[in-house]
């Protein structure tokens, strides 16, 4: 049980500071690029040399660290971490035929640099950790603070999901197939029956602790697993709704994790089925990244604090008048896939 | 290229590899004191501008000694690239 007290997110809509779901920034060259906010904590010196993954995550993580001069940990999920700088770093390598290189993109493009330079800022030395399971890397970092939390139920942890686009891995992720080759617009994701869905970025963070009091929301179970097989997330889903509901608890939301790849609806299809309830989609307003799931939490803690849910999210069903739990499935490319149940 | 061009040449090459946000050639005087409080450029800088110079200029600088003595100013790398430059563009 994981007990989420303030939460921040950067993703390509208005979802810092002023949220504002109405206004849909919308898909460029299949890319649904992060609106980053400025910033006057992060000195111009310093700043020059950060790559857009830990501007987002510092940015993120400082607007509600603030006041948490005492935290326990600092959690950071990220596939790829400053992919953009490590991919300038390997060009060197072979620009400059392995000679003189420059420490700044090597230092940047290291995956725990995110956590390290919060834990820089935050003056803070205590645990600081960065997971890197590609699609479940916000999901290890949560399952981390989890077993964290239990054994110091009254301390608090920032516990986070980032990555970037970055220009080079965008393009080998497209020839992977990972990205569709047509260009769409946001309200299209869904439509096309075709491979691949658009690349998106963010940084979604959470101040988490044991404590239920004046929480936003709590997130009660989280599980992952590795299968391409429909049947065993069928299974899988069952038995942790059976397990992780309470006796006369019922869903009122499934977030599902939908990304317009023709080759993954098999799996959204038998989640929405067994969830049985109104289904949103928020990869229209993200685009699809290896932490895309932890922007998915940001949603849900949003519309149980909001009590609101907007009409652009929702797939099918109608909107509930009360939103007390909320179902989250995701996956990454069909071989990762998570549950996350979140309530009140 | 004569001193005057490669000063403002270099002034650009400088805010680009370093990205120095909101820095223009013009805010850059030639003895404008590099690492300090007028720029405020760091150690990192430092082996920025050593791999600036060995990659745009062909030359290398070895001794840190050396360095100190080079990365004061504007005024004193364009000296020492007029000195030793072998492919100075």
């Amino acid at each position: 049980m994981l007990y989420i007290h303030s939460t921040s997110c950067i993703s390509a809509q208005h979802t810092f500071d002023d949220v504002n779901f109405d206004v849909l920034n919308p898909v460029v060259e299949n890319k649904l690029v992060a609106v980053e906010p400025n910033s006057n904590q992060i000195p111009n010196a310093v700043l020059r040399r950060m790559g857009k993954a830990v501007r987002m995550g510092i940015k993120a993580a400082l607007s509600i660290v603030n006041n948490q001069s005492e935290l326990k940990g600092i959690i950071i999920g990220t596939a790829n971490g400053g992919m953009e700088d490590c991919i300038k770093f390997l060009n060197q390598i072979i620009d400059y035929d392995e000679g003189t290189l420059t420490p700044t993109n090597f230092v940047q493009s290291t995956a725990n640099n995110i956590a390290a330079q919060i834990g820089l800022f935050t003056s803070n030395k205590n645990y600081n950790i960065t997971h890197v399971h590609r699609g479940l890397a916000f999901e290890n970092a949560v399952i981390d603070a989890m077993m964290l939390v239990k054994e110091h139920p009254n301390s608090t942890f920032l516990l986070g999901g980032v990555d970037e686009i970055s220009t080079y891995n965008y393009t080998i992720s497209l020839l992977d197939g990972l990205y569709k080759n047509e260009e769409g617009k946001n309200n299209d994701l869904y439509e096309t029956e075709t491979a691949g869905s658009v690349a998106g970025e963010g940084a979604a963070m959470f101040l988490v602790n044991g404590k239920k009091q004046n929480a936003q929301a709590t997130l009660k179970a989280i599980q992952t697993i590795h299968t391409t097989d429909e049947i065993t997330v069928e299974a899988n889903l069952k038995d942790f709704l059976a397990t992780h509901l309470a006796d006369g608890e019922k869903l009122d939301l499934f977030l599902s994790g939908e990304n317009g790849d023709s080759r993954l609806s098999k799996y959204t299809k038998i989640t929405e089925k067994i969830a049985d309830i109104t289904t949103l989609r928020y990869k229209h307003l993200t685009g699809e990244f290896p932490t895309a799931s932890a922007l998915s939490l940001w949603f849900a803690c949003n519309f149980i604090e909001t009590q609101k849910v907007p009409t652009n999210m929702v797939k099918s069903g109608s909107i509930p008048t009360e939103i007390n739990t909320i179902l989250i499935y995701n996956n990454y490319t069909g071989i990762q896939h998570s549950f996350m149940l979140v309530s009140r | 290229m004569n001193k005057e061009q490669l000063k403002a040449q270099l002034k650009q090459q400088i805010i680009e590899s370093l990205n120095l946000i909101g820095v223009k050639p013009e805010d850059i005087k030639d003895d404008t004191i590099l690492f300090g409080e007028e720029l405020g450029l760091d150690s990192i800088d430092s082996l920025e501008l050593i791999v600036l110079l060995e990659r745009k200029y062909g030359i290398k600088i070895n001794d840190p000694k050396e360095g100190r003595k080079v990365l004061i100013d504007i005024n004193t790398m364009a000296d020492f690239i007029e000195q030793n430059s072998s492919k100075q563009n």
